[in-house]
């Protein structure tokens, strides 16, 4: 037996709304999924599970055809799917309607159904959203039934607002696996028992590292499951550290070599760190310029030893200003603050 | 703080030269070039120690430039000085691989570490930037009349704004407000950029909500439609009921044709004998048998007729309910189409006024703003009149009277006020300037130094005095009391000095030749 756990696709997002690279990765993001299919299709697995927001929103009927079609292209494979809630069952929703292809299962019921696999022995859990939030824990005390073979919960959640559930609770309930959806970021949660797979598609810059998909299969009868990377684009941080011999133009030289080492495809956030000479005046703007930068944060100092300036300009405003500033804990906007004032007053 | 003893052991180009300080008047005298400033360097390097630049600024920092040519290692001297009634011996060495310094109390013998505090104590609210300030004054650096008065207004404006006279406050405040700006712009820029895509899926909105007014008339007319078409239906069913009722009374007809001609036959061939009789009934029955045979046909043609009305009510009824269905098939798709636009466009809404890193900075660079407007503002209230007034007074001394007050109005343009009239500064000469100068940089040591004294040190400032305003200087100098050292490169102040018998000590540069 053979799976693969899919989640938060999200069909039909937008990513990085006004960056020049936003209409492509909405056209990314039906890429990967369709390539996904394409490669059940060349390489069957026995069920594909979609544990909710498959799409962004509320799909369009077209889009709901597009998919279903996908799935048509791989017959041999039963398809389990749960709506989230970004495409919640809503009162006028295309779910509600949609004839699916022969081998889609879509649980329509907010709460959980079960239904064997016509060809293994194999149990699938499953529910969706009919409202944009879940609140409660519908999951609570949920046991599999008695049938003998695999039981697989698909849910979607895990947040207070989304279905505050608990799944060590359940995996000790007795489900083989729980394929989980909500967090973008994949994570095996339990050894081979519980994951969510993470959108095979990174949506924002703060879904950094791996993206993809998880592939579970029975080795000597027991399953194993592993991430299997599929996002044609990472978010990635690139930190520069700062010194006092940094200047702009080494900055600028620095960031694009590392670029090009990661990968100039991949969509950066760049961060400032260190100390920097008090008269370098950085501009952060010039560095986003450089590509696929999405933004600069500058977390750098000007390498000002603020002890000694204060014993040093003691009595002065400038002594007074550090004064100010000194002995508390400062907020990060208090904290710039004073390091602009320092810089002002002592050129 | 009296200095009474200066012994340099390796700094700068000087070495193994002590010197003794009267509490009064010194004159350090000696050519340019002839270590006068390295002095200077040496008595402020022992009190606050030297603090290296990092980086490439190290090249050319104080250490590096006092750094001894030969024996880098003995780099430093010991000073001998009276603070708050005690006399103390501070020594130190330079050297940064192993720096050392050592305060002893002479009076009680103790020794402490310098630069752990107990110098600090000692020098109280005299910081590194006040002694800058206050204990070293150097000569006014412009050269003509406006620039001059000028940096005098900028010094007095320094002094009682930031207690600071290196510090250009009008520059600094500039400084951040250009550096907001900067941000300010970027931000309404990036705002500008979201409204506008917003502004697009607006258009968009707007657009599908006009499409959905259009199925909706639409659907409006394909229900007329259909009520016609049902009205029509109606009537012809109607035709289709009369047809069916004419067609069963036919049948009735057909069946009484029927009975006739089957009577006639009968009758013509087994009861009537007669020919003409019998001729007479077969020809009824004949005559029947042809009407029964047209009615039939008649029928047939109706029935034909008839199926086909009922297929094309049955196509038509078709027709109108999937043109219905795709109708608000397609009103439902629009719908949907609108509800997600305006989730999109809610999620720009909350991005226009979420925070943006520009905000941060900007809320970062008022606060700085503010917080020097306000410091300043205090700074002012504290120092402000009193250095005004000190300055007043000083003036007036030094001048035998001649000026008593000096003003300085909100715009920071300053004048003085003599027995008659105000007089601007840029109506007055350089020799007045820099009395007024000597008079404010005199007031701001009193008044930053706290009670402590401090000695004041003089350097080449006196140049353009001529005799008159030099000797009340002096005069004004060794009636306060205070330590001072005048460094020159003439001999005129030493001969001044004699010559209206005030006492003092000379420290020559090199070895006179008396």
């Amino acid at each position: 037996m053979r799976f693969i756990h899919l989640a938060d696709v999200h069909l039909g997002a937008i990513p990085d709304k006004g960056c020049a690279w936003s209409s492509k990765r909405q056209e990314e993001i039906w890429e990967t999924f369709r390539k996904i299919i394409e490669g059940i299709r060349k390489n069957p697995v026995d069920m594909l599970l979609i544990a909710g927001d498959l799409f962004h929103r509320q799909p369009l009927l077209r889009e709901l055809k597009e998919v279903n079609y996908l799935f048509s292209t791989i017959p041999d494979t039963r398809v389990y799917l749960i709506a989230g809630n970004h495409d919640y069952i809503r009162k006028d929703s295309r779910y509600r309607d949609f004839q699916w292809s022969e081998n889609v299962l879509f649980f329509r019921s907010e709460s959980v159904r079960c239904v064997k696999d016509p060809l293994l022995d194999v149990y699938i859990y499953g529910f969706s959203y009919r409202h944009r939030e879940i609140r409660e824990n519908v999951l609570e005390g949920l046991q599999p039934d008695e049938g003998e073979g695999m039981h697989i919960l698909l849910a979607h959640g895990g947040d207070d607002t989304h279905v505050p559930l608990d799944v060590k609770a359940l995996s000790a309930a007795g489900f083989d696996y729980i394929a989980l959806g909500h967090i973008h970021k994949p994570d095996i949660l339990l050894k081979n028992r519980a994951a969510f797979s993470g959108a095979p598609e990174p949506l924002d810059h703060t879904e950094t590292g791996p993206h993809g998909y998880i592939e579970g299969k029975t080795v000597n009868g027991r399953l194993k499951i592993s991430f299997v990377p599929a996002a044609m684009r990472s978010y990635e941080t690139i930190t520069l550290l700062l010194d006092e011999e940094s200047t702009q133009g080494s900055l600028e030289e620095e960031l694009k070599d590392r670029i090009l080492k990661n990968g100039a495809d991949n969509l950066y956030q760049v961060l400032l760190e260190g100390t920097r000479s008090p008269d370098l005046m950085l501009i952060p703007e010039k560095l986003r310029m450089l590509g696929n930068v999405l933004d600069v944060t500058d977390h750098s100092r000007p390498a000002y030893d603020l002890e000694v300036l204060r014993r040093q300009y003691h009595g002065t405003l400038a002594g007074d200003y550090l004064d100010y500033f000194a002995d508390r804990d400062l907020s990060p906007v208090e904290e710039k603050a004073l390091y602009y004032g320092i810089q002002a007053l002592l050129g | 703080m009296i200095i009474r003893r200066l012994s340099i052991r390796n700094f700068g180009k000087i070495h193994n030269r002590t010197m003794d300080l009267t509490p009064g008047i010194n004159v350090l005298y000696g050519e340019n070039e002839s270590g006068k400033t390295t002095v200077h360097q040496f008595i402020k390097s022992m009190l606050y120690g030297i603090t290296r630049q990092r980086g490439r600024a190290s090249k050319n920092d104080v250490y590096s430039t006092y750094e001894p040519w030969e024996n880098p290692a003995d780099y430093g001297g010991t000073m001998w000085f009276e603070c708050r009634n005690e006399d103390f011996r501070l020594t130190r060495n330079f050297y940064k691989e192993r720096p050392y310094s050592e305060l002893l109390s002479e009076d009680s013998g103790a020794i402490t570490d310098a630069d752990k505090g107990s110098l600090d104590m000692l020098l109280g609210d005299v910081s590194e930037a006040v002694y800058d300030n206050t204990v070293s004054v150097g000569q006014l650096k412009s050269v003509t009349g406006l620039d001059l008065v000028r940096e005098l207004q900028n010094y007095m404006a320094s002094y009682q704004g930031t207690g600071d006279s290196s510090i250009d406050l009008a520059r600094a405040k500039q400084m951040l407000k250009m550096t907001r700006k900067g941000y300010q712009v970027q931000d309404d820029r990036n705002r500008r950029e979201l409204q506008k895509e917003q502004d697009k899926i607006s258009a968009n909105m707007e657009y599908v909500n006009r499409e959905i007014a259009e199925i909706r008339e639409r659907q409006e007319e394909q229900k007329e439609h259909s009520e016609e078409e049902n009205r029509r239906t109606v009537q012809e069913q109607e035709i289709l009921r009369q047809a069916a009722s004419i067609g069963s009374r036919m049948k009735l007809c057909s069946f009484f044709y029927t009975i006739v001609f089957a009577v006639c036959i009968v009758l013509a061939l087994f009861v009537f004998k007669e020919f003409n009789l019998r001729a007479a009934v077969a020809g009824v029955g004949i005559l029947s048998l042809l009407i029964l045979a047209l009615r039939i046909q008649i029928l047939k043609k109706q029935k034909i007729q008839l199926r086909k009305i009922r297929k094309r009510l049955k196509r038509r009824q078709a027709e109108a309910d999937r043109q219905t269905d795709a109708i608000s098939a397609e009103l439902a798709e629009k719908k949907k189409n609108y509800f997600n636009l305006k989730a999109e466009f809610q999620e720009y809404e909350d991005k226009k006024y979420s925070r943006s890193t520009q905000q941060d900075e900007i809320e970062a660079l008022t606060l700085a703003m503010d917080t020097i407007e306000e410091l300043s503002g205090r700074m002012v209230n504290r120092m402000g009149e009193d250095l005004r007034r000190r300055t007043s007074e000083i003036l007036s001394e030094i001048t035998g009277g001649k000026y008593e007050e000096v003003l300085m109005d909100e715009q920071l343009h300053m004048s003085v006020n003599t027995e008659e009239r105000v007089i601007p500064l840029e109506r007055l000469s350089r020799g007045t300037l820099e009395q007024i100068y000597f008079a404010l940089r005199m007031a701001a040591g009193e008044l930053f130094t706290g009670t402590e004294p401090f000695p004041v040190i003089l350097d080449d400032v006196f140049g353009m005095y001529d005799e008159e305003r030099l000797l009340g200087v002096l005069g004004w100098l060794s009636r306060e009391k205070r330590q001072v050292i005048i460094s020159t490169c003439s001999k005129r102040e030493m001969e001044l000095l004699d010559k209206a018998g005030i006492p003092y000590r000379r420290l020559p540069m090199q070895e006179e030749m008396e």
